[in-house]
């Protein structure tokens, strides 16, 4: 029976059939941060005799709002802390920590082939390794953190094949944002995406992450991406995975790890990434997004243009913006980094900036390459690793019918801060917007600098086809 | 379970959790007391939860709860006295919390939204799946035939904790993929 590299995952995993479509699934990883794991370890601890079931499983960071903001933050870091000391769990704290979604791979406890759950929606960023990785609710983390499993409910499987090369301008970002407007907000819903085709095999783990890390953004359970060489040359002698001959023959498992040439599928999606453009949205949720030289859509929905006080037809790269956001678990990776300090290097931005790296390992990356000079000798802030702004707790929270352009991946009414107004891009769309004060394109800055050229050409229109199959 | 519930309509699609309940909101340690916070983050949210004080039910458009993953919009909906959401469609998290947490997600047909936004109240009984509007007009819905005990009694974490021998047993016997 041909399976695709979900179906490989899911049944290497299953423990029992459940009533419905549910099986037990056992869990391989646990990621557990500050706001949504204090309810569950406490729980365990009055109800079940704080056993866990296996601790080594179980990774922890205080990571939302880290350094805590006020004295309610502190005791959410503070039981974290508290938790993982008493079972002896890996805890990456202040100093040593990042956005779960950047420090859970980057310190090597995500591999191919794993089950990943994590009381956070983003978990599906991890997809990119080939793990089944999605997020889940406190209950059902704090159900894994207990019996190492949870109940779920078999997920269908959408293939998206993305073939060509990303047209220049064009980011793993921008082909996240075209995926979520062609399948819609609520697309994938009920739906695994495993990603193929020569595009995704040509990206980076950084940008294989950004794309996976939207899925959620249009309803999929998660998105998955087959192990290759580029993802074993990342795990390569990195902390926390095997080393010498014991890796290498994990990597022979992993190579099986990839769907049959004749596997089914029970929707598809094909993509035409060499006419991909830089994508920004205009609405309240990510699938409202258009090319960046385009206008606000003539049918656009009412509620979504009064909540960001425009109307249709308006010009994209005309809307003047208060604040630019470079950071989250979609775009704070040193590769995001680099990219942008190559739009602001010589240049000044014109609205306050906020530029957070995802982890303090990526932030001390970025400063040993000198980036954060070049960040702040355009005017940017530079911050210490954080979620920060993305989900509006701290550290830039966007004013009321103000408008930031943000690396995130959430433009949802308050979703930065009530009454803010964000239009999504990638960071070097959000560094450029920065230094024009409206939302621009790279593009843009080439012509008015001449000296710098940041490798843009000019394509068409992006499409894609998409068919239904009854399997 | 049979109950009877005043309707608050939310005449929205897409209400993702952050319009539940917003993030900065999420500073606590417990899952109690966040009914007062419920909807903070929707346009006119608290306003229409002041017009209908004591609604039990929300009927919403599609893709109700997309978004973050929080437990918390599960919490403040019953914290608030809700037991039960209708719409069309759900976000998978959102659907899972609201189950085990006594919070009975109902989806029904997208063309019988008109009709329960319209309507004061609503009976339930989850039981038998069906819901009867005050014209005496039956809908029938289905539940997840597992989750629906969650719903209805509780217990998820009891659920697995019961499954650990199974889950040992399991394991020892794994081989890898």
């Amino acid at each position: 029976m041909s399976r695709s590299l979900f179906e490989k995952v899911w049944d290497a995993h299953v423990v029992e059939q459940l009533p419905g479509s549910n099986a037990l699934l056992f869990v391989d990883r646990v990621v557990a941060h500050e706001i949504t794991t204090p309810q569950g370890a406490l729980e365990i601890e009055t109800k079940y005799g704080d056993e866990l079931f296996d601790k080594s499983r179980i990774v922890a960071m205080n990571d939302h709002v880290s350094p805590a903001k006020d004295t309610e933050t502190a005791i959410q870091a503070k039981v974290l802390r508290k938790w993982a000391k008493r079972h002896e769990i890996t805890l990456y704290d202040i100093g040593d920590n990042g956005i779960c979604h950047v420090i859970a791979p980057e310190r090597g406890h995500v591999e191919p082939g794993m089950t990943v759950v994590c009381g956070d929606s983003h978990t599906c960023t991890l997809g990119a390794f080939g793990a089944f990785a999605l997020g889940i609710g406190t209950t059902v983390q704090t159900g894994a953190m207990l019996a190492g499993c949870v109940v779920l409910e078999r997920p269908k499987v959408m293939r998206v094949r993305v073939r060509g090369r990303l047209g220049h301008g064009a980011t793993a970002k921008d082909l996240a944002l075209f995926v979520i407007s062609t399948l819609t907000f609520k697309g994938a819903t009920g739906f695994v995406i495993e990603y193929q085709g020569d595009t995704i095999d040509a990206l980076s783990m950084d940008e294989r992450m950004t794309l996976c890390n939207m899925a959620v953004e249009a309803g999929g359970t998660t998105a998955m991406i087959a192990p290759d060489e580029t993802t074993f040359s990342y795990l390569r002698g990195r902390e926390n995975q095997l080393k010498g001959d014991a890796f290498e023959a994990n990597v022979a498992i992993w190579r099986g790890l990839r769907a049959d040439p004749d596997a089914t599928y029970d929707r598809e999606l094909e993509i035409d990434a060499s006419a991909l453009r830089p994508m920004v949205s205009w609405g309240t949720n990510p699938g409202e997004s258009v090319p960046l030289d385009k206008n606000v859509p003539a049918n656009a929905d009412a509620k979504s243009l009064t909540y960001m006080g425009l109307e249709p037809g308006v010009p994209m790269m005309s809307l003047e913006v208060d604040q630019a956001f470079i950071g989250s678990c979609t775009n704070s990776r040193l590769s995001d980094l680099r990219a942008a300090a190559d739009v602001l290097r010589g240049r000044k931005v014109s609205i306050p900036t906020i530029i957070t790296p995802g982890s303090q390992a990526v932030k001390r990356a970025a400063e040993r390459e000198g980036l954060h000079d070049v960040f702040q000798d355009a005017g940017a802030l530079w911050t210490h690793s954080s979620c920060g702004p993305c989900l509006g707790m701290s550290m830039g929270v966007v004013a009321p019918e103000s408008r930031c352009i943000s690396s995130s991946n959430r433009n949802f009414p308050g979703r930065m801060g009530a009454g803010g107004r964000v239009h999504l891009a990638s960071p070097v769309v959000v560094a450029a917007s920065a230094v024009l004060g409206r939302i621009a394109s790279p593009e843009e800055l080439v012509t008015l600098s001449p000296s710098t050229s940041l490798g843009i050409n000019s394509v068409e229109g992006a499409t894609a086809s998409s068919k239904s199959v009854v399997k | 379970m049979k109950f009877e519930g005043n309707v608050l309509p939310l005449d929205r699609a897409n209400v993702d959790t952050d319009q539940i309940i917003p993030a900065y909101l999420l500073t606590g340690i417990s899952s109690a007391g966040l009914g007062g916070h419920l909807f903070k983050g929707l346009p006119g949210g608290p306003e229409l939860l002041a017009a209908h004080p004591d609604a039990a039910i929300v009927v919403a458009r599609e893709n109700f709860g997309c978004g973050s993953s929080r437990e918390h919009a599960a919490w403040a909906l019953g914290g608030r006295g809700f037991r039960a959401v209708i719409a069309p469609s759900f976000a998978r998290i959102f659907q899972e919390n609201a189950y085990n947490n006594g919070v009975a997600p109902i989806v029904v047909d997208a063309g019988e939204i008109d009709a329960l936004l319209a309507a004061p109240s609503l009976r339930i009984d989850l039981g038998a799946e069906t819901l009867t509007l005050p014209d005496g007009r039956t809908i029938a819905f289905s539940l997840d035939p597992l989750r629906k005990r969650f719903l209805l009694e509780g217990g998820y974490l009891d659920f697995l904790a019961n499954k650990r021998d199974a889950v040992r047993t399991w394991l020892a016997s794994r081989t890898t993929t």
